[in-house]
């Protein structure tokens, strides 16, 4: 386990010395203290009575904090859930293929190490750092509003850890996509890919209405069944962060498939890598 | 050699992971549709159907009047709905209307005819039997008043006679008949009849509305409201308010009444703040009512408001705490708008959660129905095998 905990260090120091990542962070960091000092909310027994944003009234009704957050805390997970593995097909599309860079690659391959370890371990080192991210920014928003409301929920948390499942089958097949050809630009359109028939197969049932009954139907329906159903798993974050009924069967299994998915894909490209000569 | 077979393994192993991933995901999402988020319309202004069916009601057309002085003809008046015509002038005064048919003919009206009918609709049809009048049928709106109540709908049928004939009675006006206060009898269930003295005064008015009042002068002030004599002032509820299955203006003192003892402190302050309390119950799928209040002072409104935002949600907050799901959920929806010198309060109940509560109404009619059923079939059987009688 050691040399995978060494690669992800490694892809950890990297990802330190970039720019964009720690713009990213900083720019995060700005959002919540914006949140934090520009907005003001009048809470009575519960009740959300008033909130101003820099003086200015937000919100004119008045009724229970739970249920006036519940919008916020929605539209965070979805924004933290789309809008976290959209910046993250762009900061983590070269790594991958920056670690397979001729003369980088024949020095790690020099190491004591398996090959598998390579892929494992820079997948970890991706996922620790959107994990890192994402642990950041809805601690941040559930402080945030839980002191100025009095209101503490662990749905927005939740919800981040369950983008990051997401994000773990993104960037599964991001990292594959890299054993195949070493190109940045293909690893971010593979990661899109799989964002857009994650969307789709997340709403396979409507979709498939819209396909003529038959052959075509029916493969639609054989695609989509791979695919990892990431819509359903972002409204199940949505739901799960505004304490909201879930609308999924189970939260667990799916959690579960989508995760076994980004694993499935990360196998395939322990394959690829295995028998690749450099 | 080895470094193939370790491939195979690879390759066998992703196969074996995406096949169990799309079983996971399959299994996880479910492949039935979600059901569709909970959601209220609230009666917040007139639509269509309410516009169409004020339009509807506008079957009341007064004389024109003629000028004394100059023998002119005065412009030809609006036909107007008789039952607003007839419902009290000025302000804080109390008038709701429930729109008894289309409450009838809403999801929760089949519900409340369950509980109505819990005797299997013995003493409905004993009513309809007695009065000539089927208020499933013939009963379109009912007002409640500070001073009595109003029925509106069509009463052709009703043995008005009959039913008050002890009564002195009297025409009134263009087309009433006004039933004084009198003598009523009223058979016990063990068959004897009583006599019981009414003092409320009632006044039917062409076979299309019955006013119930406390005393003969409050049936003719109604009557002389709807045939034009009453005073000039606009009607408690105006046209454009007839929206819901029931609506209405409540007096705050009518409404503080009607707020339990422990809220004794809220509906002191609502005396003191609140001016009048106009309300919209819309039950046409949900049950949903907006009621707004106003008061001379915004500030005050504001505040009064505030505290019955903070009221609820403490509620709430004990629903939840209490487990009382029912009560947690129809809080869900409980807001406060404030507006200035008026405030808006938003309530629902989901129709599930009454079709839950309602639920041994319904068995009720059915066990009912059924003992009446298996009490009529032997009748009818003993009819048949009866002999013929010989001549």
């Amino acid at each position: 386990m050691s040399p995978v905990l060494g690669i992800a260090g490694y892809v950890l120091r990297e990802a330190a010395s970039r720019k964009f990542i720690m713009a990213f962070m900083v720019g995060l960091t700005l959002v919540l203290a914006v949140v934090a000092l520009g907005m003001r909310i009048d809470v009575i027994d519960g009740a959300l009575a008033a909130s101003r944003l820099f003086g200015q009234e937000v919100r004119a009704t008045i009724q229970s904090v739970d249920v006036a957050l519940r919008p916020v805390y929605q539209a965070s997970a979805f924004i933290v859930f789309y809008g976290g593995i959209l910046f993250g097909i762009v900061a983590c599309s070269d790594f991958a293929p920056s670690l397979m860079s001729p003369g980088r690659i024949e020095h790690l391959l020099a190491l004591p190490i398996q090959r598998w370890h390579l892929l494992a371990g820079t997948f970890l080192g991706v996922m620790t750092l959107a994990l890192g991210g994402t642990l950041y920014g809805t601690t941040g928003l559930v402080l945030i509003f839980g002191v100025k409301t009095g209101y503490w929920t662990v749905g927005p948390l939740v919800a981040g850890l369950m983008a990051c499942v997401g994000f773990a089958a993104v960037y599964a097949v991001m990292l594959t996509m890299a054993t195949l050809v070493r190109s940045a630009a293909l690893c971010a359109a593979a990661g899109f890919a799989v964002l857009v028939g994650g969307i789709i197969a997340g709403h396979r049932q409507d979709i498939a209405k819209a396909f003529e009954e038959g052959l075509s139907r029916s493969l639609f329906q054989a695609v989509t069944l791979v695919l990892p159903r990431l819509s359903a798993l972002a409204e199940a974050a949505g739901d799960m962060a505004a304490s909201l009924p879930l609308e999924v069967r189970s939260l667990g299994t799916l959690l579960v498939g989508v995760f076994v998915f980004g694993l499935a894909a990360l196998v395939v490209g322990f394959w690829r890598f295995e028998g690749k000569d450099y | 050699m080895e470094k193939r077979q370790k491939r195979r393994v690879w390759l066998v192993m992703a196969a074996l992971l995406f096949v169990a991933a799309a079983v996971l995901m399959f299994a996880g999402q479910g492949e039935e549709p979600a059901p569709p988020p909970l959601e209220v319309e609230f009666p917040r202004r007139m639509r269509q159907p309410d516009r169409e069916r004020a339009e509807r009601r506008r079957t009341q057309v007064l004389p024109t009047p003629v000028s004394a002085d100059s023998g002119t003809v005065a412009e030809r008046p609006r036909p107007r709905d008789p039952l607003l015509a007839a419902l009290p002038r000025g302000e804080g005064k109390t008038a709701v209307i429930i729109e008894a048919n289309a409450l009838r003919h809403s999801p929760i009206g089949g519900l409340l005819m369950d509980c109505l009918m819990r005797d299997g609709g013995k003493q409905l049809k004993e009513f309809r039997e007695k009065s000539g009048v089927d208020p499933l049928q013939d009963l379109d709106r009912l007002v409640i008043t500070d001073e009595g109540m109003m029925l509106s709908g069509n009463f052709e049928n009703a043995r008005f006679k009959e039913l008050l004939g002890e009564r002195v009675s009297a025409d009134y006006g263009e087309g009433a008949r006004v039933y004084e206060a009198g003598e009523n009898s009223v058979t016990r269930p063990d068959g004897t009849t009583v006599k019981r003295r009414d003092t409320s005064a009632i006044a039917t008015w062409n076979n299309q509305l019955l006013v119930v009042g406390k005393s003969p002068d409050e049936v003719k002030a109604a009557i002389d409201r709807v045939e034009g004599r009453g005073p000039d002032e606009p009607p408690a509820i105006s046209e454009s308010s007839t929206y819901g299955e029931m609506y209405g203006v409540l007096s705050v003192e009518m409404l503080s009444r009607l707020i339990p003892p422990e809220q004794a402190a809220l509906a002191q302050r609502l005396r003191d703040v609140a001016k009048n309390v106009e309300l919209h119950l819309d039950a046409s799928s949900d049950v949903a009512l907006v009621a707004e209040v106003r008061g001379p002072s915004a500030d005050d409104v504001t505040d009064l408001g505030k505290s019955l935002g903070a009221a609820l949600s403490l509620a709430r907050i004990k629903a939840q705490a209490g487990e009382d799901k029912d009560l947690a959920q129809l809080l869900d929806f409980a807001k406060v708008k404030p507006d200035g010198d008026s405030f808006t309060l938003e309530m629902a109940v989901p129709l599930e959660v009454i079709r839950e509560r309602l639920a041994i109404c319904r068995e009720n009619r059915q066990d009912a129905e059924n003992a009446l059923d298996a009490k009529e079939a032997p009748q009818e059987a003993g009819v048949e095998q009866a002999p013929v009688p010989v001549r």
